[in-house]
């Protein structure tokens, strides 16, 4: 109608007001005002329902269901865990675009990217430990996910398939994660993907695992090549691949609908789709508010820990001379870590996973127990609980505290002052690193308080050593603390002890320690003592 | 229906949803207004950090390959490398060498390039090249954070000059001082310690005021086929061999010679030249005979 007659026949304002609906209503993709507003108010929608035409209109929406069971909408029977992977995908793909800018994946920049990303970057901090932070959490939810579908048996018929797909997922993510743990190129990174990617070199036979290993770091040892590899597929192919996986899941979740509780429906049957009119909870307004507002505070809690509780690490520069004492997995491969230690590299690397993962895949086939019920699938839940219990116990296998104690005076002073990272003493920091020499047999003390525990751990350390081990006898050590240059300090461990033939043996160490250097843990209270500037001396 | 203890977590009404909503988003917002409001001064501390980091790599790197030269402090050996640890370095080397860049690139480019020329230095060796750009062992994150560790002495070298704190620099053969000291005449290089045959053999061999030896000379090692020293043999079993190695010559007699006269004999794979000519100027004939003795001492204490 043109606007004259209109306004003739409506009035001035009434016209406006229609117009100012119109436009609401294109963005909305097909609510008007008022609809919105009754929704707020939690009114019934009328009927034919006027809240399911975004469901058609909007792209992003035609995906979703129009309405869940009021059962499966229960907080508590999915844990909103789907639906929290794939929101950790769209933050990981937004800090890692953010973090691109100021990357080039080349062995002369990667690393120094990263110190310029930490210290001259604004917010460039939070962006990476948000990152970081993300795919841990991610790799944590994907797991949490597939247990929750073992136990409350949603992968039996018709959701095989989407079993499938899911596991894939689990992989893509874990691989996704690793592959990103290369990029800053300092030594945690470059040790753990040289032992992950020695792993594929034991697939049999040999010329398969060396063109595999070959492959993947794209020299015999991982270089420049490797670098520009793992980046492709942590930005580009293995993305691609969850999208695609992602896309294929879901929509056989929707397809199928979320299995109910199990007590509501017969054993055998599947009535996810069949959804009773009054049990209807539609997705505008109830779940979409709902999912918004769980999104936003998993969002404001990941914030909140990340500005005050988690920081990424990022050790020295990567150095394919020296191998760090303790070199480790990402805790998410412990498991695979420990199981190297107790089995030879080709079983426990290749065909262990590898039977783990097709177990894993044909879990819907194999159980052929038609009920989802916890009291019927006594043998599946327990067996699920072991398997469970043997990849925490394998994980702590994992762990530097399992079978790979070095020897007593390296442990010591790798304990006070590991090669990398933290350790009590750099905790303490500079300030509070008395200048002098202290022997353990004299019982040091000093005017410093936190200085005078690192001597008696020092000291308690040695002892405790002494009892444990029998080739070292009479030990005691020596700690001193020179003044090498202004503010830098040299930190001397030395050690002496008896052997069984009675030699006397000496263990040296020097670090270096700055008056400016910052240390700090992965998890824990983040220091922000660079808010207040010292005090004058 | 009796409600399990969770049933909290069934939220219904749509207006307390989106209260606790807002909430998150105020909560977020917070905390970000508090990251901005010290992010400069986390990134002041962040670039500290990492400035003081790249100095602990370096003194790192220091003490497993400069010191034997330039001395654990920094403050040269004589004859063997000049002292870095010195107000005249800091000050004065770059206007007398001609340098007309930066300090930090001068020292940057010597650790990376060395000083390959031996024409008019009196100091024993050359200095190598250390970047693996020129065919040294070191990445540049490693020349520069050695870079940074030698201009980190800037302060206490600035110090120097008092009596208490002389500074330890020898003038150089290749550019001789231009420095002109503030009453207008020439500077007065520090006197070399004169030859006073009170110093024993450890202190000739290793010690501040000594020659330098240790610089190239490893005493604990053996020099066999499979062990030699880079620069001077290594000297743990220099009482068994030093007898066999010129005809005619018992080893008392061919260790004096070859501190006195290093260029008439030179070892199969060592080059003349590189060891000082002038040690019989620089110690008395006690201390040189205390030296050698010292030297072929098999239970030589330290």
């Amino acid at each position: 109608m043109a606007v004259q007659p209109e306004i003739e026949k409506k009035g001035f304002v009434q016209t406006v007001l229609d117009a100012a609906d119109d436009v609401f209503t294109r963005i909305t993709a097909g609510i008007p005002a008022g609809e919105v507003r009754r929704m707020l108010r939690g009114e019934a929608p009328g009927r034919p329902n006027p809240r399911l035409k975004p469901h058609s209109e909007a792209f992003l929406l035609h995906i979703k269901p129009t309405y869940y069971h009021d059962s499966v909408t229960k907080f508590t029977h999915t844990f909103r865990l789907g639906l929290l992977s794939t929101y950790l995908f769209f933050v990981e793909t937004i800090t890692g675009l953010i973090l691109m800018i100021w990357y080039a994946p080349t062995p002369e920049r990667a690393y120094t990217d990263m110190i310029r990303l930490l210290s001259n970057v604004p917010f460039g901090q939070l962006m990476r430990d948000l990152h970081r932070l993300g795919a841990e959490m991610m790799v944590l939810i994907v797991t949490a996910h597939m247990v929750r579908t073992y136990l409350t048996g949603s992968y039996k018929a018709p959701r095989q398939f989407t079993w499938f797909t899911g596991v894939i997922l689990l992989v893509v993510t874990l691989f996704l994660s690793f592959s990103g743990y290369l990029l800053p190129w300092d030594q945690l990174a470059f040790w753990a993907v040289t032992i992950g990617t020695s792993m594929a070199e034991a697939v049999p036979p040999k010329v398969v695992g060396e063109t595999v290993n070959l492959l993947a770091r794209g020299a015999p040892d991982i270089g420049a090549n490797g670098l520009m590899r793992f980046y492709l597929l942590h930005v580009l192919f293995l993305p691609l691949v969850l999208f695609l996986f992602f896309f294929v899941h879901y929509y056989k979740v929707v397809h199928f609908g979320i299995s109910l509780p199990s007590d509501e429906e017969e054993v055998g049957q599947d009535t996810a789709n069949k959804v009773p009119a009054d049990r209807r909870v539609y997705f505008l307004p109830d779940v979409m508010i709902d999912e918004a507002t769980f999104l936003i505070g998993f969002t404001a809690v990941m914030v909140v820990i990340t500005a005050f509780f988690f920081s990424a690490p990022l050790e020295s520069i990567a150095n394919p001379q020296s191998t760090p004492l303790h070199t480790v997995a990402p805790w998410y491969f412990y498991w695979l870590q420990g199981l190297l230690k107790i089995a030879d590299k080709m079983i426990a690397g290749v065909i262990l996973p590898g039977v783990l993962l097709v177990l894993l895949i044909a879990i819907p086939y194999l159980d052929r127990n038609p009920s989802r019920r916890g009291r019927d699938r006594r043998v599946a839940i327990i067996s699920g609980v072991v398997a469970g219990i043997v990849m925490i116990i394998l994980s702590w296998m994992g762990t530097p505290y399992y079978a790979v104690q070095g020897a007593p005076a390296v442990e010591i002073v790798q304990e006070l002052m590991p090669e990398e990272g933290m350790g009590p003493v750099r905790e303490i920091g500079y300030q509070h690193l008395p200048l002098g020499v202290y022997d353990t047999r004299e019982h040091p003390e000093t005017e410093d308080e936190e200085f005078n525990h690192i001597l008696h751990e020092f000291a308690a350390s040695i002892a405790a050593f002494e009892e444990k081990d029998p080739t070292f006898n009479n030990a005691y050590g020596i700690l001193s603390v020179t003044q090498e240059q202004p503010s830098l300090k040299r930190i001397t461990w030395e050690i002496f002890w008896l052997s069984p033939d009675g030699k006397e043996d000496r263990y040296l160490r020097t670090f270096f320690l700055h008056e400016d250097s910052l240390y700090w843990e992965q998890y824990g209270l983040k220091d922000f003592s660079f808010v207040r500037p010292p005090a004058e001396e | 229906m009796k409600r399990p203890w969770y049933s909290f977590l069934y939220v219904r009404s749509p207006l307390v949803k989106i209260g606790l909503g807002i909430l998150a988003v105020l909560v977020m917002i917070a905390v970000l207004l508090i990251l901005g409001i010290i992010e400069e001064r986390r990134m002041e501390a962040q670039t500290a950090n990492w400035d003081g980091r790249g100095v602990e790599k370096g003194a790192e790197l220091y003490a497993n390959n400069c010191y034997t030269c330039h001395g654990i402090d920094g403050k040269g050996l004589p004859g063997v490398a000049p002292a870095l640890h010195s107000k005249y370095f800091f000050t004065q080397r770059i206007h007398d060498v001609g340098w007309t860049g930066s300090l930090h690139d001068y020292v940057k480019l010597t650790i990376a390039a060395g000083r390959p020329s031996k024409v008019n230095t009196q100091w024993a060796q050359i200095m190598p090249t250390w970047s693996n750009r020129y065919g040294g062992p070191m990445r540049d994150d490693q020349v520069e954070n050695l870079t940074a560790f030698v201009l980190n002495w800037e302060e206490d070298a600035l110090a120097q000059g008092t009596p208490d704190n002389p500074d330890p620099w020898q003038p150089f053969a290749d550019a001789p001082s231009k420095a002109v000291a503030d009453d207008g005449s020439a500077p007065v290089a520090e006197a070399p310690v004169e030859p006073t045959g009170s110093r024993t053999p450890q202190e000739l061999f290793g010690g501040a005021n000594g020659m330098g030896c240790a610089g190239c000379h490893n005493l604990d090692l053996p020099q066999t086929a499979d062990s030699r020293g880079p620069v001077g043999p290594n000297m743990a079993n220099l009482h068994e061999t030093a007898g066999t190695m010129v005809p005619g010559e018992d080893a008392e007699t061919y260790v004096h010679n070859s501190i006195v006269a290093p260029n008439a004999y030179v070892h199969e794979g060592y080059m003349a030249g590189i060891m000082p000519q002038n040690f019989a100027e620089r110690m008395s004939e006690e201390e040189i005979n205390a030296l050698v003795a010292w030297l072929l001492d098999p239970n030589r204490q330290r």
